[in-house]
């Protein structure tokens, strides 16, 4: 793209370069891998309850995001990196197709100002290129550069879906839903919005520990765990929680199938557990494939990427049969 | 409405790697729910770089819609195996109409380059008619535009326009019509097309007229019957700038029945059957035309040297038997006397020159003389033993007029002698300026009897061959129509500038003739309503699909039963029919009395004689004619005659 930050930078002394992250992918995992603690709302201890599918609302509002980046210059050893990120509500209504109700995008360089040479930092600060600053990157060490990168677009993504998702909530119609995909506790209205869900299709956090981690982990097709309480933190706001098992694992992996729903705390989410779970279980279908993770992935959701994905740049995927090496850091 | 302009687009080209723009074809994506279908007529317009100025009109030929289902399997999986709860899902898939356009035109057309990733319109009337080359016809000083049909797709209706110089000549001409019985309405597309020739055909352009032969039921036998028509078909004559009426001017010809006197058509109800005008023909009508009557292996060079010698030599002048009788050869029964004359000569002189008569071989005599004696058996009606023929109006044919020659109950040999007849009597007075029109669009039906693909090369097909390779010369015109195109005569079909489908059949359109034609352009094809069709013309590009309203005119059908036929008359009740028909003031009973105890055959001569005349006071000339110059003729004898030469071989 002619007259980009990079090529600024380029002219001005970094060598260009053209290099996709294996990890810029895709967003990265759940950053909670620690085990958190939670507390049973639903009975006594964490039970498994049968879930008769049910039908969707009549409007419901499916909310993800999607994130690149790639590395398109090295000034010395210190990695330029163009990273986009976008965010897209897409809404389902009576004709059961999905539109777009809400969107953005953000463009912008990662990179760490105080290690560029004082050339290429003037030519990036003269492009007026949105620059996020990796002050904690160590100098001289791209890898870790690299790393730091790849959280910083993740948290651009995260900061995204959330003025988007809390956008969308607060204009949801009485008898609309939305549905995020991912963690609702990250933001204080969306997690106590009584009409908003979050879907986590990954568990690094784990909320139990013996018979009720085997209980959650086991859970037959079409059942759901009690509803327990997440409790919150600094970063995050106390919301109420389930599992859900969409399709039988057995045969599969303990984790095949198996989402975690988040909801506002209260009577509400402990009295909707069973109906949320029954329309959730329909949404099985259409299978989200070919994603690999079609097991856990809701198609609308698996939708609302397919569409940030097609209108995303088309330089920041990598080409599938490229004639050349895959080389690396 | 309808020339409204759409602004909004209704798709965007796209084009991949393995699916890409060029010259003449593109694909674009619209949304789900559209007005677009195969045939529509597009817009292709504000492309990107340099495409600016560019505009590409296409048809779409071909269309496929896929969503993200990566196998059907999964599906499968999704609905857990039961079909009613795929419906259940809450989330229909992402889904995509995909067009393919043919490429109609690009403007500029140099360079000629791929068609611009841009944004596609539905066209507009001024659209199509850019699209489909027409304003060079329809916009010029002398416009020869003659409305086809109109084209409906996308919310639009515009009229269509052939353009008369590659309709009717010189530029090209000719038209062909498919189609299945029944569900093709080719005849009904025929007559509408004939009516808006008649309506629009431009002045400049001189006169034209149409001769159609009805080959089959009734269905050209009311043409100047008005026909119901409801609103939708008023609303698309309005349309497209013509008069829902029947044709002003209809002649009707019809040879007689075997009786002579009773005509051989359905138009026989008393309120019609007096327009209706016998179509007799006596030897001289036929001597030219032998060919067309007897066999091919019949016609051999003795033969036809023989038949020359009748007609140059014999037909209508006195002539010497050599034997000493002397014969004026005007009718069969005149031919047969001088035959047996001939016969009975030969057997009289005998000796070494028994067998041959003025270098002709008894045999060939005898061959062509039981062809020719065949002929008025088996075209009895048609053809007169002994008579006055009555025949087209030669040299008298007026502008915008149809005469329908009725043949639907003749005899295969005799619809082969006149429609030969007929068409060279035409292509001889078009060649002279003499016919009275300068153009004359001829209809025929049933191509595929008239002009196989296959089969012997009959008279009849080599007149179509002519007709179609130097027609538009002269301003003859065929308008043919058949069930199965490429049981056609190749250059019959292939010299048609216009060709018009109206449904087809599935294994018709398998045959390699339709390969040009997209899979979604057959089905269509295959499943056109009645009403619809798919022309080619030079104009166009590709072929577009028309929908026409129905004739103004009485349906074959529902003439029957409005106009039931008649059932035959007794002789006299006939003939009295038919003075009434040339005199309203004719009383029935007056001619009764007057033939009653008369010999059939005067009456018949009388009457012919009468028609011919066409004088003012028909009964007086009728009167006079039986009483005064028509005298009885001697029975006409039918004995085969005995061979002079038993010993011969010869078998006939």
């Amino acid at each position: 793209m002619s007259g980009a930050w990079w090529d600024a930078v380029v002219q001005a002394g970094a060598v260009r370069a053209s290099f996709v992250p294996p990890a810029a992918e895709g967003r990265a995992a759940d950053p909670d891998r620690e085990v958190s603690l939670a507390d049973v709302v639903e009975g006594d201890e964490l039970g498994i309850h049968a879930v008769t599918p049910r039908p969707a609302p009549r409007a419901v509002t499916f909310l993800d995001g999607i994130e690149q980046w790639k590395v398109v210059g090295y000034d010395g050893v210190t990695p330029l990196v163009r990273a986009r990120v976008a965010v897209a509500a897409r809404r389902r209504a009576g004709d059961r197709r999905l539109a777009t109700l809400a969107e953005d995008s953000r463009d912008f360089a990662v990179v760490p100002l105080d290690q560029l040479s004082p050339s290429c930092r003037a030519a990036l600060q003269a492009s007026d290129a949105d620059v996020v600053d990796l002050r904690e990157a160590p100098a001289g060490q791209p890898g870790a550069a690299l790393d730091l990168a790849r959280r910083a677009v993740d948290t651009a993504r995260a900061e995204l879906e959330k003025a988007i998702g809390e956008e969308c909530a607060a204009g949801l119609g009485p008898d609309e839903w939305l549905v995020v995909d991912g963690l609702l506790s990250v933001s204080t209205v969306l997690a106590r919005h009584p009409r908003v869900l979050g879907v986590i299709k990954s568990h690094g956090a784990q909320f139990f520990e013996g018979r009720h981690l085997e209980r959650a982990l086991t859970l037959p097709a079409a059942h759901r765990t009690s509803v327990f309480r997440v409790r919150g933190g600094h970063a995050r706001t106390e919301v109420y929680s389930w599992y859900l098992r969409l399709w039988p694992w057995e045969g599969n992996d303990l984790l095949y199938g198996l989402v975690r729903v988040e909801a506002a705390p209260g009577a509400g989410a402990l009295a909707g557990a069973d109906a949320v779970s029954g329309w959730l279980a329909r949404e099985r279908a259409p299978l989200s494939t070919p994603d690999a993770r079609f097991d856990r992935l809701l198609y609308p959701i698996h939708d609302v990427e397919q569409y940030l994905r097609a209108r995303a740049p088309r330089d920041f995927f990598p080409g599938a049969r490229t004639r050349l090496p895959r080389t690396g850091t | 409405m309808i020339d409204t302009p759409h602004r909004t687009p209704v798709g965007r080209v796209v084009a991949t790697e393995l699916k890409p723009a060029t010259p003449h074809q593109f694909n674009f994506w619209t949304a789900v729910e559209t007005a677009i279908g195969i045939g529509a007529i597009v817009k292709v317009e504000g492309g990107g770089a340099g495409d600016g100025e560019r505009v590409v009109f296409g048809v779409v030929t071909d269309a496929v819609a896929y969503s993200d289902l990566q196998t059907p399997l999964h599906d499968v999986i999704g609905a857990e195996g039961d079909p009613s709860r795929a419906a259940e899902s809450p989330t229909v898939r992402q889904e995509i109409r995909l067009w393919t356009a043919a490429v109609l035109r690009q403007e500029p057309e140099e360079p000629l380059q791929p068609v611009p990733l841009a944004e596609v319109f539905v066209a507009t009337d001024a659209d199509v008619a850019r699209a489909l080359r027409m304003e060079t016809y329809l916009h010029s000083a002398l416009p020869t535009a003659i409305p086809v049909g109109l084209y409906t797709s996308g919310g639009l209706e515009s009229p269509v326009y052939l353009d008369a110089e590659f309709l009717l000549g010189p530029e090209a001409a000719h038209l062909n019509i498919s189609g299945v019985s029944g569900l093709a309405t080719k005849t009904s597309a025929v007559e509408f097309l004939l009516s808006s020739i008649f309506q629009t055909f431009p002045a400049h352009r001189g006169k034209v007229a149409a001769v159609c032969f009805n080959v089959k039921g009734p269905d050209l036998c009311f043409l100047d019957r008005p026909g119901a028509l409801d609103d939708e078909d008023r609303r698309r004559y309005q349309r497209l700038g013509l008069e829902a009426q029947p044709f002003e001017r209809v002649r009707y010809f019809a040879p007689f029945k075997a009786d002579g006197v009773n005509l051989n058509t359905l138009r026989t109800h008393p309120d019609l059957v007096h327009d209706v005008e016998p179509l007799v023909w006596g030897l001289a009508e036929v001597l030219d035309f032998a060919e067309v009557l007897l066999n091919r292996d019949d016609i051999d060079a003795k033969a036809d040297a023989f038949i020359d010698f009748l007609a140059d030599r014999v037909m209508g002048r006195k002539f010497d038997d050599g034997f000493g009788g002397e014969h004026e050869v005007r009718s069969f029964a005149d031919l047969d006397r001088l035959f047996r004359a001939i016969f009975d000569g030969l057997e009289a002189a005998g000796g070494g020159r028994g067998d041959m008569w003025r270098t002709h071989h008894i045999a060939t005599i005898r061959k062509v003389r039981n062809r020719l004696s065949n002929i008025s058996t088996r075209c009895k009606g048609l053809v007169t033993d002994d008579g006055q023929p009555n025949d087209l109006p030669w040299g008298k044919f007026e502008d915008r007029t149809v005469y329908v020659v009725d043949l639907a109950n003749v005899d295969p040999l005799g619809q082969d002698l006149v429609f030969a007849r007929v068409v060279s009597k035409l292509r001889e007075h078009l060649e002279k300026q003499s016919l009275g029109v300068g153009t004359v669009a001829v209809f025929v039906d049933e191509l595929n009897k008239y002009a196989p693909a296959d089969g012997p090369e009959t008279y009849v097909k080599k007149m179509l061959l002519d007709i179609s390779e130097r027609g538009r010369y002269l301003g003859l015109v065929l308008f043919g129509a058949e069930q199965f195109r490429s049981q056609v005569h190749r250059r019959v079909v292939g010299n048609a500038g216009t060709q018009v489908f109206g449904r087809m059949d599935s294994d018709e359109l398998a045959t390699p003739g339709y390969q040009v034609l997209s899979p979604a352009t057959k089905i269509k094809l295959a499943t056109l309503p009645v009403g619809e069709l798919m022309v080619r013309h030079p104009h166009f590009t590709q072929p577009i699909f028309v929908r026409f309203p129905r004739p103004a005119v009485l349906r074959g059908r529902d003439g029957i039963e409005r106009f039931p036929p008649v059932p035959d008359l007794a002789f006299e009740d006939a003939i009295a029919r038919q003075l009434v028909g040339l005199d309203r003031r004719v009383k029935p009973n007056q001619v009764k009395d007057l033939i009653a105890d008369r010999e059939e055959e005067d009456v018949r001569r009388a009457l012919a004689e009468t028609r011919r005349k066409r004088a003012e006071d028909p009964f007086a000339y009728f009167r006079k004619a039986l009483g005064g110059r028509v005298r009885p003729q001697a029975p006409r004898e039918r004995d085969g005659v005995p061979p002079l030469n038993p010993i011969s071989d010869e078998p006939y």
